[in-house]
């Protein structure tokens, strides 16, 4: 258990070349002692890299590394003593389940009694206790992976339990068990625990903070709620949430607001300073509300599709070559042709260079 | 269709059985015949066609002082030499594997696979060109018609093989494996002989026959490089012919030259069939 500070890591995977892609652009950032972190980022964005660097099996080009202070960027991984959850399951075929458990204890020279006891406790969270005895490479392939992830469990003093997508290969079921299991041991032992994945509601329900990637780059930290309602960029905008958040191409019309198609949208922004006046809107479908006349901050659209999500609508609606998306309450009567959406100014998020302001 | 299938089937195994056991049986029989059943005319079958006699196999253990030609000590030195080089050449070639499998190396030009292909280059060339320099390496420091000479150049033989098979072989092995050890707190070398070697053992025993193979069958550096002091038994099957050529013991000899083969045969046909070569790693 510790607090993991990153403070100016980059790394690229070609530092020879004289204009090196970097796979992570500099960044600092602190993991606080028992937390729960999500890295989410679509494919090749680096999440892997940022946690290879602090697992210490790849070496940062530039940064610095220190668990609790103390600088451990030169250390290698056997030094660190940090667990890693690979994505597909890593087991050690020729071992019985409760060697591989007990491997990375073993490893550390604890006491027989002491690996008896963890290897217990974690086997029985992991629903593994009656396979103990059993090779380990005859358990299925979901069962493989709870024993990975068990090994990345049984000790409790590591800096933090870093997972790279580890709940990708079992059932829907028991992922939920899983990941509340995960937040249980995160509550009871304090331990570091940060999660890698692409899958925005396993990132939410699990982590206290969510750290969004993209193309080597940290471009959002912050709570669920914020990720939500307040993207950083339009990218946090069109990764969060389902639908994705409706994004305008605008022009600012005066100080609080901006034009849309010549509609004029007040908005909570100040626009006073910016000079360049295209920006872009952006409004989650969830604040979108249906108006029964037009009037202020209302857009009067073309209806063009109605999904009824069984606890949710979700309307599709043109104007000129804007698309709309609105979720409304599935009890609200909807009328075909012409409607009128309202825009909540506070709720309006304004982007140029496709950055929040 | 399907009954036509099985037929083909089971005739093509029929005839391949025949063709593959039918030169032992062959060997079998005129091992135990004399001058007469060999010379005379065409005998197979032992009281009926012919009278059976030890003397094939009493000549390969007499000493030649009573006129036999003792392939004992040339069989036990070819068994040492063998032995010595395979294991050397699986030790070593499977560490040379690793790290090309693992690491990356460069000097100049040179990258992992040109190392990987300098290794299997040794056994491209043809073995003629390397017996003079051989040769004058083995005489210069004094191994010439030794053992251990022998074992230096089955080593250099050997490993290339070795090298070969085990580098495909680790690089089937996922490199998640050795990074999991790493995190469970193994140094790299613990990592290496903890983890990824037991889940190696179906390859390193692929490699193993195959060095044992070439060792045991090697005729020509075992020929030219001893003259008395030691034998290998190729050589000494060889040597076995004369102006009258004894059919019953060159059959014993090769009987019990192709023996030690046939075991090891066995031993790693139980892998293959039990699928352990195939899908170790999934």
């Amino acid at each position: 258990m510790a607090k993991i500070d990153l403070s100016n890591i980059s790394h690229t995977y070609n530092p020879s070349d004289p204009n090196p892609t970097y796979a992570l652009n500099p960044f600092s950032m602190t993991w606080e002692n028992g937390k729960r972190y999500a890295i989410l980022g679509p494919s090749g964005c680096g999440k892997t890299t940022m946690l290879n660097i602090v697992s210490g099996l790849v070496k940062p080009s530039k940064g610095k590394i220190l668990f609790d202070e103390n600088d451990v960027t030169n250390l290698i991984t056997e030094e660190r003593n940090i667990a890693q959850v690979f994505q597909f399951p890593v087991i050690y075929n020729t071992m019985t389940v409760y060697d591989n458990l007990a491997f990375p204890l073993k490893c550390r020279d604890f006491s027989k009694e002491k690996i008896e006891e963890r290897v217990k406790s974690v086997s029985d969270t992991l629903r593994l206790s009656s396979f103990l005895n059993l090779p380990a490479r005859k358990l299925t392939a979901d069962q493989k992976q709870l024993i990975s992830l068990g090994r990345g469990l049984v000790r409790e003093d590591v800096a933090g339990v870093l997972m790279d997508e580890p709940l990708t290969v079992i059932d829907p079921d028991l992922k939920f068990r899983l990941r509340r299991n995960l937040k249980e041991i995160n509550e009871q032992y304090k331990t570091t625990l940060v999660y890698v994945t692409h899958d925005q509601n396993e990132a939410m329900t699990f982590a206290d903070n969510i750290i969004v990637m993209d193309q080597g780059e940290i471009v959002q930290v912050g709570l669920p709620k914020d990720l939500f309602e307040r993207p950083k960029t339009t990218f946090v905008g069109y990764f969060i949430g389902s639908p994705a958040m409706n994004i305008f191409e605008s022009e600012v019309s005066s100080d609080y607001s901006v034009k849309i198609n010549n509609i004029e949208i007040k908005t909570n922004s100040n626009l006073s300073k910016i000079k360049d006046k295209n920006v872009k809107l952006g409004i989650r479908s969830e604040f979108i509300n249906v108006a029964e006349k037009e009037g202020q901050n209302t857009i009067k659209a073309l209806l063009t599709r109605v999904e009824d999500f069984g606890n949710f609508k979700l309307l599709t609606a043109n104007m000129g070559n804007f698309v709309i998306k609105s979720k409304v309450n599935r009890e609200m009567p909807i009328s075909n042709g012409d409607i009128n959406l309202y825009i909540p100014p506070e709720k309006c998020c304004v982007y140029i260079n496709e950055k929040l302001i | 269709m399907h009954k036509l299938y099985t037929f083909l089937k089971y005739t093509f195994i029929t005839l391949w059985t025949v063709f593959i056991v039918a030169p032992f049986l062959w060997a079998i029989s005129t091992s135990f015949k004399d001058f007469q059943s060999v010379n005379s005319k065409v005998t197979y079958i032992p009281w009926l066609d012919f009278e059976p006699t030890l003397e094939g196999w009493r000549v390969l253990v007499k000493s030649p002082a009573r006129g036999g030609v003792d392939i004992v000590e040339p069989y036990f030195n070819s068994i040492f030499v063998t032995c010595t080089a395979s294991l050397i050449s699986i030790i070593l070639g499977t560490l040379a594997a690793y790290a090309l499998s693992r690491f990356t190396f460069k000097a100049g030009f040179v990258r992992n696979n040109d190392i990987t292909f300098f290794f299997i280059s040794q056994r491209i060339m043809p073995p003629i060109v390397l017996s003079i320099p051989f040769f004058i390496f083995l005489s210069t420091i004094g191994l010439l018609d030794s053992l251990l000479g022998l074992i230096v150049v089955y080593i250099v033989l050997l490993m290339p093989i070795a090298v070969w098979i085990m580098v495909d072989f680790f690089n089937r092995v996922p490199k998640e494996l050795d990074e999991t050890a790493l995190i469970d707190g193994c140094n790299p070398y613990q990592a290496f002989y903890k983890v990824v070697l037991p889940n190696s053992i179906p390859g390193l025993i692929v490699a193993g026959m195959f060095c044992i193979i070439f060792g045991w069958i090697d005729f020509f550096f075992a020929f030219i490089l001893t003259f008395t002091e030691v034998q290998l038994l190729p050589v000494k099957v060889v040597a076995l012919n004369s102006s009258i050529t004894p059919w019953w013991s060159l059959s014993a000899s090769a009987l019990i030259s192709v023996a030690p083969l046939i075991i090891v045969a066995f031993v790693v046909e139980r892998y293959l069939s039990k699928g352990n070569l195939s899908g170790a790693l999934k």
